[in-house]
């Protein structure tokens, strides 16, 4: 795999440490929540009433992180077995045809992630049904909490901000949502990238072809290289 | 009509080389825009609350965390030498203890390639040593690793699971017979090659090895007795301990433990092979700093980067599975086939040939996602039991791993191996045989999958 990803600038290790070590740590905290509200179950008769949700919140904000990094180290499953066959002329055209669509497609989850995620920040939404055209006064939904999560005090500026004062008793949900932009909005930014290294001829593919690529090269680095199937 | 375009479209945009996700995710998509009232929103939210609505899937991460702890090199190594101690006497016996190695690491771990990777890494190698072919080595390990995906702990069955609202429990319970069963089938014909071919068997070490091997071992193997246990309690003495979902957070964390504190493979306690490792005795500190060390985060990490990419094709399907229920089209499906007479026999030919050529496109999960609440209504109206439906989709998505030209495992075990493609195939073809007949038997004697979970945890109740 001549394309596999690699990390150029100090910026861009940075931003690889921060995206790793979040995965990591938000993979870490849900299970250990898990793993605590069990034996607290068990052994107290106990348990975090907050457990299951946050735990669930993490799963996604994890996926939604998850995934803008995944397109930038060229991850995601594709089918390469046709592409594969072409010549490079016509293996690139589609490449280039295959990243604008996943632009088109992030774009098109921009605007949905936005207009579900602004009513609970006191925003407007996007007027239009394909592409946002403008905003409409939209009616607010800040007032809407999380079942369970406590508030935390440092976060209760939010009250003030966009729910008229009203301190909240929970965490709202605009707390848990703001993923849902931020990752989308990531994930747009990295097909963008991706389709232009295709077009620059820096790499020829967004997709790969199975989930054990990986674990495969790291098993070519640690046996010699000298009987090698492919690099 | 229009889901015949949104299939059509899906296809097109697989085959010029779109991200599966993206693919799933693109086409329904654009067919809500045009075809429904759905708005962009609805799309968003449904992308969100994939993760955070859906407490079932919660077990894929944990799952595929236990079984990264426990990948890391030594447990592998560790069940490679049980096995060899239990069968490696026999005829062909080296095969066998690979074979029987795949089937305790598929309990370990929840996916085919995994296990492929995992035994295969060290066992091929080790046959061809010992005199195998090449061929014949590659062939039985690309055929025993789809064992990751039926014997429990299994992601593929807790995505049927949840996309038909099945219970997990009760699947996994199901997998158990026909793993074996699969197990043992390979292992004979294993046994009768080799008697045949007169291929070498390995030296009877006396049970003391057995013994030895297995204290080893145990450590790795008792995870799969936590999940069992925890989930469907000791018949007789206790009930259920935990839900699935937190049997395989409680797992994640037992591996980590092992891993780090008993094996001491990865973490601050490993040492480089050949050296004795250092005692937790004498750095008790590390019970704290385990917990940050590099390798748990690395660990971590890597788990994370699976289950996203598992996770951003199973929402994505779920969207275009939001498709289909809206249109109705498993109704319609259903009436075009009863009106035309399907009887179940017919109607389980037509699922095995979709399985299998989807399997040749699709990452098994996100197969099953949207195959799974297509033929589930039908299913259910013929009177097929819904845990036999799912194992029947289980081994179909094992069969299609090593069925050419694209099937995953051929992939993987070409590359552990590093054997040219066609050549696994050729390999792989006598046993992929045996896996066929394997079908065969479970798709056409349901009671291999009922019984057990029938046996532990009452009938099941279903509603039509």
């Amino acid at each position: 795999m001549q394309d596999r990803y690699w990390r150029r600038t100090r910026l861009g290790r940075l931003i690889d440490g921060f995206e790793e070590n979040a995965m990591a740590v938000l993979l870490g905290l849900m299970t250990l929540i898990t793993f605590v509200n069990v034996v607290r179950r068990y052994l107290f008769n106990a348990s975090l009433i907050w457990g299951l949700e946050v735990v669930l919140v993490l799963f996604a904000w994890l996926v939604l992180l998850g995934v803008s990094y995944g397109v930038k180290v060229t991850m995601h499953l594709g089918v390469d077995a046709v592409t594969n066959l072409l010549p490079s002329g016509p293996k690139r055209a589609l490449a280039v045809l295959s990243g604008l669509l996943c632009i088109l497609y992030a774009f098109l989850l921009m605007k949905g992630a936005w207009d579900y995620w602004a009513p609970f920040a006191s925003l407007d939404v996007t007027s239009g049904r394909w592409f946002p055209t403008g905003f409409t006064p939209t009616r607010t939904r800040a007032f809407m909490e999380t079942d369970q999560v406590p508030m935390p005090e440092f976060l209760q500026f939010l009250s003030g901000l966009i729910n008229d004062g009203d301190r909240y008793g929970k965490l709202p949900d605009v707390v848990p949502y703001a993923m849902l932009p931020v990752g989308v909005a990531l994930l747009l930014f990295r097909f963008i990238q991706a389709t232009v290294r295709i077009v620059r001829g820096r790499t020829d593919t967004l997709i790969a072809s199975h989930e054990a690529e990986e674990a495969l090269d790291e098993l070519y680095q640690t046996q010699d290289g000298a009987h090698r199937g492919r690099v | 009509m229009e889901v015949f375009l949104l299939f059509v479209l899906i296809v097109a945009l697989l085959l010029i080389g779109v991200p599966i996700a993206v693919a799933l995710g693109l086409s329904s998509t654009l067919f809500l825009l045009i075809f429904s009232e759905t708005s962009l929103a609805a799309v968003a939210q449904s992308f969100f609350q994939g993760m955070a609505g859906h407490y079932t899937l919660l077990a894929i991460p944990f799952f595929v965390l236990a079984s990264s702890f426990m990948s890391t090199g030594g447990v592998a190594t560790r069940i490679i030498r049980f096995s060899i101690a239990c069968v490696g006497h026999l005829r062909g016996g080296l095969a066998i203890a690979g074979v029987f190695a795949c089937m305790l690491f598929a309990a370990l771990s929840g996916s085919s390639p995994a296990t492929v990777v995992a035994i295969g890494s060290i066992v091929i190698g080790a046959m061809v040593k010992a005199g195998y072919t090449k061929d014949f080595a590659a062939g039985v390990i690309c055929n025993a690793g789809t064992l990751g995906i039926l014997i429990p702990p299994s992601i593929v069955m807790v995505v049927y699971a949840s996309a038909t609202d099945v219970s997990v429990g009760r699947m996994f319970l199901a997998g158990v017979i026909p793993g074996i069963l699969a197990g043992v089938m390979l292992m004979a014909t294993i046994y009768v090659m080799a008697r045949v071919k007169n291929l070498p068997a390995g030296e009877w070490q006396g049970w003391g090895e057995v013994g030895a091997s297995f204290r080893d071992a145990v450590w790795g193997l008792l995870l799969i007795v936590i999940i069992m246990v925890g989930i469907y309690g000791i018949p007789g003495i206790t009930g259920a301990i935990f839900t699935p979902t937190e049997a395989a957070a409680v797992a994640a964390v037992y591996a980590f433990v092992v891993a780090t504190f008993i094996y001491r493979d990865m973490g601050p306690l490993a040492t480089p092979a050949g050296q004795p490792n250092r005692s937790l005795f004498r750095h008790p500190w590390v019970l704290v700093t385990g917990f940050f060390h590099a390798d748990t985060r690395r660990t971590l990490f890597e788990a994370g980067k699976l289950t996203v990419m598992l996770m951003f094709i199973i929402v994505n399907a779920l969207i275009l599975k939001h498709v289909l229920t809206d249109e109705q089209v498993p109704q319609h499906i259903a009436n075009a086939l009863l009106t035309a007479g399907l009887g179940p026999i017919a109607f389980l030919i037509v699922v095995n040939v979709i399985l299998l050529i989807g399997g040749q496109f699709m990452e098994p999960s996100g197969l099953i996602v949207i195959v799974a609440p297509l033929v589930f209504p039908i299913a259910i109206q013929l009177g097929i039991d819904p845990i036999h439906l799912g194992i029947i989709m289980v081994v179909n998505m094992e069969i299609g791993m090593i069925t050419p030209p694209v099937g995953l495992n051929l992939f993987v075990t070409s590359g552990v191996a590093s054997m040219p493609m066609m050549a696994v195939v050729r390999a792989a073809l006598p046993f992929l045989g045996v896996l066929f007949v394997f079908l065969i038997l479970v798709t056409y004697i349901p009671i291999l999958s009922t019984w057990l979970p029938t046996e532990l945890m009452g009938p099941e109740i279903i509603t039509r």
